[in-house]
């Protein structure tokens, strides 16, 4: 049996141990955000946060998360700094065909946790392991940045 | 049937590992994709699992006036951002992988792993890392060199686990370290290279060269280095063609999917000059 | 009234930002079964025998003797087939499915299951043509009878992956009636639904396809997803239950199509003043194992091989190889990246032997209105490159750079690529081969639908094809509806590729919106139809490829510059700057969103990505050994959206989605051989490809 909390609410698995933690969210919880694009780990289509950290959760194993905070794009969804997020991804464009994009979020989201002011750089580093290949990145680097400089406070 | 176990603390895994067959298991970002099966079923791992990951008294970074000690679950993006690990040693984990797999990876997962192309292992070897290998009846203090012996093998027992791994505080004077591989981030290196030196009043009394991704192992040659100690800088630099010649025969690239022979045995040659050149 | 060109809200932006867009893997169903595909493991061989084990109750081998109607997808040439019969041709050729419910079960059968090949010879060189086209333009003879100079030169390009975050998959289900649904990440729901047709011998009305969220597509998803519907349709017509198969990234990048590899050899007749008067050119490709669309994108490679510059004596031929590797297809420039490739390498090198600033020659041969294009059709409409020549330069600082890297010591180079895309289908494709029909429909409450079979696979068709028909109504936009095509509801607007979508399917939209305006009458249901139908002046001889091959042109110039390590010679990308004539914005955010990853892919086309086969079989199938760019990877972007209204485009709009990967190959091509110093023929221009240059004497 694996307690964790899963976007703010308590849950119970019980289900193998090494299943991958993004076949736990898909099939059992029936989450669509947290997407298989690769299963190795590549991509960042299936990233989610783990204690507030981004992970890959299509190699994170179910046993990792006990007594874990799991966060996924739809629980990431109901707070002000998602907002801030979306509102600077429409304005810059950085979403196309949307697939890497509840990743991406994830990512943004780890890293202005962990700074909040990030120069460019910092932020491509850390979108550097969700691939995207409409955007060429660049969009999604300035709504990363604009995010982080309108809401202030927020991070 | 598989067992699966999340150990309470240290005592209770060490306790596991020596009742019974376990396989242990870290952030899982190697043992998930090299044992996985199709998407929506779990990895083969037909062994029983000890999940070691969330041992919090494995977590952590100590320094005293001579060693770093780092807790063998302290995850590598910890490490980036913690002013006790060397700065060498940060250089190289900052161009590892991407943030989430540095959220999930361990240097001891790294070593376990011993791949021939693990880029943390370069700067571990060249800093002489020791790891901590405990059991239930003994605690093992190896060199690094002498816990991985080959591709994917380690000396570590059946009932042994990663403690810790502990890193010399190092003064060079100078280090450098370069990742080649297909694109700036998230790459298998193709080759890797760290360097280091101390020079003191223009002898060199310290000088260190570790090459990743270019044999079975790490390699590092203590006999190679010792005979550049006590040689002025300029002498060094008079030595290159001997010294790539030396390294040359260590060398043993491949072709493969990311690479070919040539370009990585030149590219390992380019490197030791550029280094010895900027000394 | 506003200027369309001005950004608004990306339609499916908030669905798409939460993660509550609907991709099919999304989707669950009741009582789903699974599908997985056996495949040949030999690129060539006879089947000799198939055992299979017992199959438990509610498993299933699906085969091509389960198939009612022809055992071949229907693409441009006829020989894909739906299962290998007797004989396999590729790694990865399919030979059946195994379906179940348990995934577990199927592996399980799958390794039970023994086949007996009798291995054939595979063929992996350029040898066998099954399709040769050839064109000519002037007088090619006197052009080659004593020129001042004659220079040739060969150069190669390799395979290039989709590599769409999103794999490819598909649901299908039974209906009542024998009618199948299938619901794909696709980008032509009309292919889909006519290959099902013919595979299954079915009346029109007895297949539906839907399209769920498209998670990037290229091209990818052009003719391969038939290839899996027709599968799976046979699957649910034996079974008789829903059947779910998304390939896992491993089996996608080794099944699916690629970039064709192309060898491309140019030979130029050269007169005292320097000028190209007669150019010949042979373009090989690699179709794979089936032909497809091969044909087609020789075609425009071949058309493109005068690129952006005028040369009024042309020998064009080529030939589509079939080699014993897996087929390929579909590709964001479908022929022209490769042969932009060459043409601008080509007239650089001509430049360098001819001792003349290479500028100078292409502003010689730059393309003008009036201007007999490469099959001898005309360019109608105002080019503008000059003006966008002159800003590319200005704002990459290019005069300066080019100048102070030309010193071999400086390891930075920049380079610029000039080029041209073809607008819509080749020749008379569109009358011929589609005869796209648009509907708008409006209810008694005033509420307007957009019944099109376009594809937002993420270009933003979904916001320009409804942005087109609201701002051509007046009215609010959320009045106006475009839900996602359904064959059932949608006629055919034909696929959407070949920078057609914005131009043909958005000018049909306009001319529809401006007759439901006309003719409006509030809360009556009204239906307006429109039909395409090509300009009268557009003339295309199909056999000698004679005459306007495109309705319209739009225009590109890339700047690329770079830095290259002399120790361990991988390139940087420094900068990129791009200028595009599109005719018109019909919404500059998406477009320059285009731009942008455009430019990516044709960037890493140029250097980065590399996808090579060992006697067949592909050495590069995950995402961790097919390197595409990283966030760290890319340089930053300025991009320049230069206004070049086209007549028969709505509100001026030509076509966009591939003119942006056309030319970043050259660019960053130019770029490293001016870094170098040495002359790149081939590209990838890997690390090792420029070490092997480097350490060649020869320049």
């Amino acid at each position: 049996m694996i307690k964790f909390k899963l976007n703010g609410k308590d849950v119970e698995v019980n289900l193998d141990p090494s299943s991958r933690l993004l076949d736990v969210l898909r099939n059992h919880f029936n989450l669509t955000g947290p997407k298989e694009g690769c299963g190795e780990g590549e991509c960042g289509a299936c990233a989610v946060l783990v204690d507030g950290r981004i992970i890959h959760s299509c190699c994170f194993p179910l046993a990792n998360v006990a007594d874990k905070e799991v966060t996924t794009i739809e629980g990431f969804s109901e707070t002000k700094r998602y907002q801030a997020l979306a509102d600077a991804m429409l304005e810059e464009g950085g979403s196309q065909c949307g697939i890497c994009t509840p990743g991406m979020m994830i990512a943004a989201e780890s890293l202005l946790t962990q700074n909040p002011k990030p120069t460019d750089e910092e932020i491509r580093i850390g979108i550097s392991g969700n691939l995207c290949r409409c955007t060429g990145y660049n969009m999604i680097v300035k709504a990363i940045q604009k995010a982080s400089k309108k809401g202030d406070g927020l991070w | 049937m598989v067992k699966h176990v999340i150990p309470k603390n240290l005592q209770d895994a060490l306790n596991h590992l020596y009742q019974g067959d376990y396989h242990v298991i870290a952030g899982g970002t190697d043992l998930m994709i090299q044992k996985r099966n199709s998407a929506d079923l779990p990895p083969l791992f037909h062994s029983n699992m000890l999940y070691l990951i969330n041992l919090e008294e494995l977590k952590y970074v100590m320094k005293d006036e001579a060693q770093i000690k780092i807790g063998s679950m302290t995850s590598l993006e910890t490490l980036l951002h913690h002013k006790d690990v060397p700065e060498l040693l940060k250089e190289v984990i900052k161009e590892m992988a991407s943030p989430g797999i540095r959220n999930m990876a361990t240097l001891a997962g790294n070593i376990a792993n011993a791949s021939p192309a693990g880029d943390s292992l370069v700067p571990l070897y060249l800093l002489d890392a020791i790891v901590v290998l405990a059991s239930t009846n003994q605690t093992r203090y190896l060199p690094i060199e002498k816990v991985i012996i080959g591709p994917r093998k380690t000396v570590i027992q059946a009932n042994e686990l990663i403690k810790e791994i502990i890193i010399p505080i190092p003064h060079f004077t100078q280090t450098s370290w370069v990742k080649v591989g297909g694109r700036f981030a998230d790459a298998i290196s193709k080759v890797s290279f760290a360097g280091a030196v101390t020079v003191s009043e223009g002898i060199i009394t310290d000088f260190r060269i570790a090459l990743g991704a270019v044999y079975m192992t790490v390699i590092r040659n203590r006999a190679f280095e010792k005979s550049y100690k006590d040689l002025s800088v300029e002498e060094l630099k008079n030595q290159l063609p001997q010294i790539l010649t030396r390294y040359q025969e260590l060398i043993k690239p491949i072709d493969d999917q990311r690479s070919n022979k040539n370009y990585r045995n030149q590219v390992a040659s380019n490197l030791i000059t550029d280094f010895i050149q900027k000394i | 009234m506003k200027d369309i060109s001005q950004s608004i809200q990306k339609e499916d932006h908030i669905e798409k930002v939460s993660g509550k867009s609907l991709y099919v893997s999304d989707i669950k169903m009741d009582h789903i079964l699974y599908a997985k595909t056996v495949r040949s493991i030999h690129p060539k061989a006879k089947i000799l025998n198939i055992e299979i084990p017992d199959l438990p109750k509610d498993y299933f081998i699906v085969d091509y003797r389960d198939i009612p109607g022809k055992n071949h997808v229907n693409m441009i040439f006829e020989d894909w087939p739906v299962f290998a019969e007797k004989q396999v041709n590729y790694i990865g050729d399919p030979i059946m499915l195994v379906v179940g419910k348990n995934k577990q079960t199927i592996n399980d059968l799958i390794g039970q299951i023994k086949i007996e090949y009798q291995v054939l010879k595979p063929k992996f060189e350029y040898k066998t043509s099954v399709i040769h086209k050839s064109f000519k333009k002037g007088n090619i003879k006197k052009a080659f009878t004593k020129p001042f100079k004659t220079i040739s030169y060969t150069y190669e390009t390799g395979y290039q992956e989709q590599a769409y975050i999103e794999p490819q998959g598909f649901i299908a289900y039974p209906e009542e009636d024998g009618k199948i649904t299938l619901i794909g990440s696709i980008q032509c729901p009309y292919y889909v639904k006519n290959a099902v047709l013919k595979t299954m011998g079915f009346a029109d009305d007895k297949v539906r396809v839907i399209q769920p969220s498209v998670g990037g597509a290229f091209g990818g998803k052009e003719e391969f997803p038939s290839v899996m519907a027709c599968q799976l349709a046979v699957a649910v017509h034996k079974i008789g239950r829903p059947i779910k198969m998304i390939y896992e990234r491993e089996e996608d990048m080794s099944v699916t199509t690629k970039r064709h590899p192309s060898k491309i050899q140019l030979t130029a007749a050269i007169d005292k003043e320097y000028r190209i008067q007669g150019l010949k050119a042979h373009v090989a490709l690699d179709s794979g194992a089936y032909i497809g669309l091969s044909g087609v994108v020789l075609a425009r490679a071949m058309i493109a091989s005068t690129s952006s510059y005028t040369i009024d004596n042309l020998d064009i031929s080529g030939d589509v190889y079939e080699t014993n590797t897996v087929p390929n297809g579909a590709f964001r420039g479908f022929g022209a990246p490769q042969m932009i490739f060459a043409v601008e390498m080509f007239i650089h090198h001509i430049a360098k032997e001819l001792n003349i600033d290479p500028l100078i020659l292409r502003l010689m041969h730059l393309a003008k209105q009036n201007d007999l294009t490469s099959t001898s059709g005309v360019f109608r409409d105002p080019i503008i490159m000059k003006k966008m020549i002159d800003k590319a330069m200005e704002i990459s600082d290019y005069e300066q750079k080019v100048k102070i890297y030309q010193d071999p010591s400086v390891f930075k180079g920049i380079g610029m690529s000039w080029f041209l895309h073809g607008c819509g289908f080749t020749g008379s494709g569109e009358s011929t081969h589609i005869n796209a029909k648009v509907k708008l429909r409006k209810d008694a409450n005033d509420q307007v639908f957009l019944l099109v079979a376009a594809v937002d696979m993420g270009q933003g068709a979904k916001t320009a094809l409804k942005k087109i028909v609201v701002q051509t109504l007046g009215i609010p936009s959320q009045q106006v509806s475009f839900d996602n095509p359904d064959t059932d509801y949608v006629l055919d607007s034909g696929p959407t590729v070949a920078s057609r979508t914005t131009m043909i399917v958005g000018g049909l939209l306009a001319r529809a919106a401006l007759k439901l305006k006309e003719t409006w009458i509030d809360h009556q249901e009204m239906e307006i139809l429109e039909q395409y139908q090509q300009p009268e002046y557009i003339k295309w001889d199909e056999d000698t490829m004679v005459g306007d091959a495109y309705p319209a042109y739009s225009w590109g110039v890339n700047v690329v510059e770079v830095e290259v390590s002399k120790v361990t010679y991988q390139t940087k990308v420094k900068g990129i700057w791009s200028v595009y004539d599109v005719g018109k914005s019909i919404d500059d955010r998406l477009v320059l969103g285009q731009a942008d990853g455009g430019i990516a892919q044709g960037v890493a086309y140029g250097y980065l990505e590399v996808m090579k086969h060992e006697q067949g079989k592909l050495r590069q199938k995950t995402m961790t050994d097919y390197i595409i760019p990283t966030a760290v990877d890319m340089a930053k972007t300025e991009t320049v959206i230069m206004e070049n209204p086209y007549i028969l485009g709505p509100y001026g709009a030509k076509g966009v989605g591939e003119l942006t990967l056309v030319g970043g190959a050259p660019a960053v091509a130019l770029a490293i051989e001016q870094a170098i110093n040495k002359k790149v023929y081939k590209i990838p221009a890997t690390p090792e490809y420029i070490m092997e240059l480097i350490n060649h004497d020869k320049i």
